[in-house]
């Protein structure tokens, strides 16, 4: 979409929003596809979900178009250790407490997460490890009763 | 006044050591798990009332309700510090709170969220002992086609929320409503854009999102920007709110208390909508709306005053009519009936004791909410001083965890961080997920009442204008939308043409 | 193929899941409520529970999870693992109605019930100061005005729904069916003048304000003990029957021992002094039957209520 302007036209943020919302949208009719629409007295359960794509991939158009002729501002810079590191740690997280229990989940996510920017100090990061994992077995798992094993055995 | 003797009446019931003490626990406990996000009162409530089984009818009913408005204050905390609404009603707290905390301001915000609430639950309770009976009867005025108009006006009074053009809020409201959708059809039975996914059959949880488009995209941003140095928080300056703060905040709270208890009596999403409208009123009636999302005061005084008075507003129609307005005031009437006690008119006869009692604990437990608060915000505000790189993973944990809890499963959990990936996303392409979430949290309202709307009527669309109230909120949403949308059209065709002459 | 695939990996988690002679004390048992909180089979379950939890020795948290008529605490249930850790409510004609004309999330025939608890007769329930105070008064101006009377129900196939197709197809009229997420909804709906009518059961009407709701019939073939003054619908000229039955249920391939625990369990809590006090309190029709004699009288009500289903879709 960006292509078709010359490097110095195109509110980049804004052609990002109208990506997002048009791909929202033709994505929420795609899975949608096969509700039924029904009637104004009878609403389907297609009906709202269809109006709201819609409007969305309407507006999305509308978003783009003023982007376009607006003045070139960039995507501020992306970094990709972070956005990662931070979601392996997290759906890791929830692998490991399901089979081995809460305290190994909470060891991976603090090890891990501290992965996510370069001067790691291994000390600091296993103190904290240690005693967010006593802290949170203590106060979630005892305490709160969540409902999940603390150790693998 | 037979209404002093009532009052009276209800304290002596309240103020006996055995409900005190129920009701400290309550809110003591209401105030731990507000603090921690994903954690909501609904979950604890539900763990908790077989427990109350056992203790006495009022001190158990005494110590649900402290937990619920005791979750309320905790639940601002997490969203001035770290920027984390743990429900749907302090996501407005978040977006002016956290910018103050980012300012050395915590203490200040937090001092003013406190008292504001504290200022609103009285006012709530005293509307509740007042004016109960009569203010529910209005609440049942409001059917199917009112509430479509109300949260019509409420969604597009929310784009006032999000810096940044209109458009885009609007855009966010439309992707909220969309998600909101997602899971079984309540009166079909249809199954919808769960993209064949039996764990999307129940719809997709509050928590997950928030969780994910808030705490984690807020997260890596953050490390990506600063790395694990984190964002600068100012010194702070003074842990007290400035008399300038109270200047400005006082007004703001006089109208967020209105506002809240009013909303906090319609059944159904009331409370949700209340602090949400506040924030809207507040930046709407500013002098200086440019300062809103930047730090301003109004914006934690008004909402903050509106969602504990709507919390406490909300009892109104439970205790007077027997209706529960939302999910945790059903539950509250489950622990009532398990009780042997039925709400409703009855109960101001039979049981007045019972009504007025936990009428006057929810004032006593106001007053010891703000004793319990005010001196932890020295210590919450000493948390902000910890290095980032120690708070980020114990932020993340809190949030795995509560996301993992919902239903322990790990779906939920991935769920939530592919959240945080479309929240950094939409950090990248500025826009704000504010919007999104009371679309979410509104659009099932919506689209129920719509259905029920038309189907009574048998598709005549005419009774959006034909009911007085639904007409007056449709004509104050097309004034809204005007208002909105004429100078932003100048401002973006004035941008369009400065571009064309560079 | 999905199907398989989700079984084959539920047996797996069986599998390596933490040892079964531990049932249930080791952790808790989750009993998830097809209906939101404070409508009448929440409020049974969670008055039965602290009985139950007290003969298992276990923990039992009680799990709202509401809407489509049922079907999705069904498929939560059809999804947990067979352990014995999870329980539902199972409702008639709910569960029976389901299937009809429908493609269901989960499998009828892998749910057996544990025991069959209350069984409660519908009844129409009207404002006090409605203009309609007999049956007869309100299917008139039915007649009158087609679809012009509204009925909130709790779903496609509820009871409520049930009584009010059989109710058009004995007087011959049309009613507008809108649903709500519970009984709490339609009753504010109802005070509200926003409906027409709405129906609920005897027993939960019974606890309800009567000063502001008024029964004008119930459905059953006697009057119910609860409400020995009210007409039923027979009485009135209109043939309709229709109960709500309210038990418990779990998968079927939950092993034989754990099935049998836990019915002796609700035997016991259903005999305990302190529990028929309290459900006489909480005005619960009891009627108990085995999960066995539950599951042989499905079959002859399913028979029925598609026949009533296909009346209706014949009819249009």
């Amino acid at each position: 979409m960006s292509r078709s302007t010359s490097s110095n036209r195109g509110d980049r943020p804004d052609l990002l929003t109208a990506a997002i919302y048009v791909g929202v949208g033709a994505l929420g009719l795609w899975a949608g596809r096969a509700l039924e629409f029904g009637s104004l007295a009878s609403m389907g359960p297609g009906f709202v979900p269809t109006i709201i794509c819609f409007l969305l991939i309407g507006i999305g158009v509308w978003i783009g178009a003023l982007g376009l002729r607006r003045p070139h501002v960039p995507i501020e810079p992306m970094k990709l250790r972070p956005i990662l590191v931070i979601t392996l740690a997290i759906v890791g997280f929830a692998y490991v407490a399901a089979w081995l229990g809460f305290v190994a989940a909470t060891l991976f996510l603090i090890a891990l997460s501290s992965l996510a920017e370069r001067n790691v100090r291994p000390a600091e990061t296993l103190f904290l490890a240690v005693g967010l994992s006593i802290f949170g077995a203590l106060v979630f798992v005892v305490g709160l009763g969540v409902q999940v094993k603390l150790l693998p055995f | 006044m037979e209404f002093i003797d009532l009052l009276a009446l209800g304290f002596g019931a309240a103020l006996t050591p055995e409900n005190l003490f129920f009701c400290l626990l309550g809110a003591l406990l209401g105030t731990f798990i507000g603090v921690l996000p994903g954690i909501g009162p609904t979950t604890t409530i539900a763990v908790l009332l077989p427990i109350t089984f056992f203790l006495p009818p009022l001190g158990g009913i005494i110590m649900l309700a402290g937990i619920y408005y005791g979750a309320q204050y905790g639940g601002s905390t997490t969203a001035i510090l770290v920027n984390l609404p743990g429900e749907a009603s302090t996501v407005v707290t978040a977006i002016d709170g956290y910018k103050m905390a980012q300012k050395g301001r915590a203490g200040a915000a937090l001092a003013i969220a406190a008292l504001g609430s504290f200022f609103a639950g009285t006012v709530a309770t005293f509307a509740l002992a007042i004016a109960g009976p009569t203010l529910s009867g209005f609440a049942l005025s409001f059917g199917p086609a009112e509430y479509v108009a109300l949260m019509i006006f409420g969604l597009l009074a929310a784009t006032i929320l999000a810096r940044g053009p209109v458009l885009k809020a609007i855009g966010m409201i439309l992707i909220g409503l969309l998600l909101g959708t997602v899971g079984t059809d309540l009166s079909t039975g249809a199954s919808r854009l769960t993209f064949g996914s039996i764990q999307l059959y129940d719809g997709i949880d509050f928590i997950v999102i928030a969780i994910g488009l808030f705490g984690f995209s807020e997260i890596i941003e953050n490390l990506e920007k600063t790395g694990s140095s984190g964002v600068k928080v100012a010194k702070l300056t003074r842990l007290w709110p400035t008399r300038e703060d109270f200047k400005r905040a006082w007004p703001a709270v006089l109208r967020g208390t209105g506002v809240g208890t009013f909303l906090g009596i319609l059944p159904g999403g009331g409370a949700t909508l209340a602090s949400f409208s506040a924030y809207s009123l507040e930046k709407r009636v500013s002098k200086r709306p440019d300062e809103f999302g930047e730090g301003a005061v109004e914006g934690v005084a008004g909402p903050e005053a509106a969602n504990n008075a709507g919390a406490q507003s909300s009892f109104i129609p439970l205790l007077t009519l027997g209706i529960p307005s939302n999910n945790m005031m059903a539950m509250m009437l489950s622990a009532f009936v398990i009780h042997g006690l039925t709400p409703g008119p009855q109960i101001l006869q039979s049981q007045p004791q019972f009504f007025w009692g936990l009428v006057a604990s929810m004032w006593i437990g106001n007053a010891m909410l703000l004793v319990i608060n005010l001196p932890l915000i020295g210590l919450w505000v000493r948390l902000l001083t910890i290095p980032y790189r120690l708070l980020y993973p114990a932020i993340l944990l809190f949030c795995c965890v509560g996301v993992y809890s919902l239903n322990n499963r790990i779906f939920d959990v991935a769920l939530a961080a592919g959240f945080g990936l479309i929240g950094y996303l939409f950090r990248k392409a500025k826009c704000e997920p504010g919007p999104l979430l009371l679309g979410f949290v509104l659009g099932p309202l919506l689209e129920t009442n719509l259905r029920r709307a038309l189907l009574i009527s048998q598709g005549d669309a005419s009774v959006f204008i034909e009911r007085p109230i639904s007409l007056i909120l449709l004509c104050a949403t097309a004034l809204l939308l005007l208002m909105m949308i004429l100078p932003n059209f100048r401002k973006s065709r004035e941008e369009a043409f400065k571009g064309e002459e560079v | 193929m999905k199907k398989t695939l989700a079984i084959s990996v539920v047996a797996l988690l069986a599998a390596t899941g933490t040892a079964q002679a531990e049932w249930p004390t080791d952790r808790p048992i989750e009993l998830i409520v097809a209906f939101a909180p404070g409508g009448g089979t929440d409020i049974m379950l969670r008055t039965l529970a602290p009985y139950l939890e007290n003969i298992l020795g276990a923990e039992i948290p009680v799990l709202n999870r509401p809407g489509a008529s049922g079907e999705i605490a069904y498929t939560a249930l059809a999804q947990s693992n067979p352990d014995g850790y999870t329980l539902s409510s199972l409702n008639t004609p709910g569960f029976l109605t389901l299937r009809i004309g429908r493609e269901l999330g989960f499998d009828p025939a892998a749910i057996c019930p544990i025991a069959r608890i209350v069984e409660d007769p519908g009844a129409l329930i009207v404002q006090a100061s409605s203009p309609y105070q007999t049956m007869e008064e309100l299917v008139a101006y039915a007649k009158a005005n087609p679809g012009a009377v509204s009925m909130g129900t709790t779903g496609v196939g509820t009871d409520e729904h049930l009584a009010m197709l059989q109710l058009e197809e004995a007087a011959g009229i049309d009613i507008t069916a809108v649903p709500f997420a519970g009984a709490n909804e339609a009753k504010t709906a109802l005070l509200g003048g926003h409906v027409t009518a709405i129906g609920l059961n005897v027993g939960e009407y019974s606890i309800a304000d009567q000063n502001s709701l008024k029964a004008i019939g119930q459905f059953a073939e006697e009057r119910s003990l609860l409400a020995p003054d009210l007409l039923t619908a027979k009485e009135q000229g209109f043939d309709v029957i229709q109960s709500s039955e309210r038990g418990l249920a779990t998968r079927c391939d939950v092993p034989e021992d754990i099935r049998a625990k836990l019915s002796d369990a609700v035997d016991q809590a259903l005999a305990s002094p302190e529990f028929l006090e309290q459900a006489k309190q909480q005005a619960l029709p009891l009627s108990y039957l085995s999960g066995a004699e539950w599951v042989e009288q499905m079959p002859g009500r399913l028979e029925r209520y598609t026949e009533i289903f296909s009346l209706i879709e014949a009819g249009r």
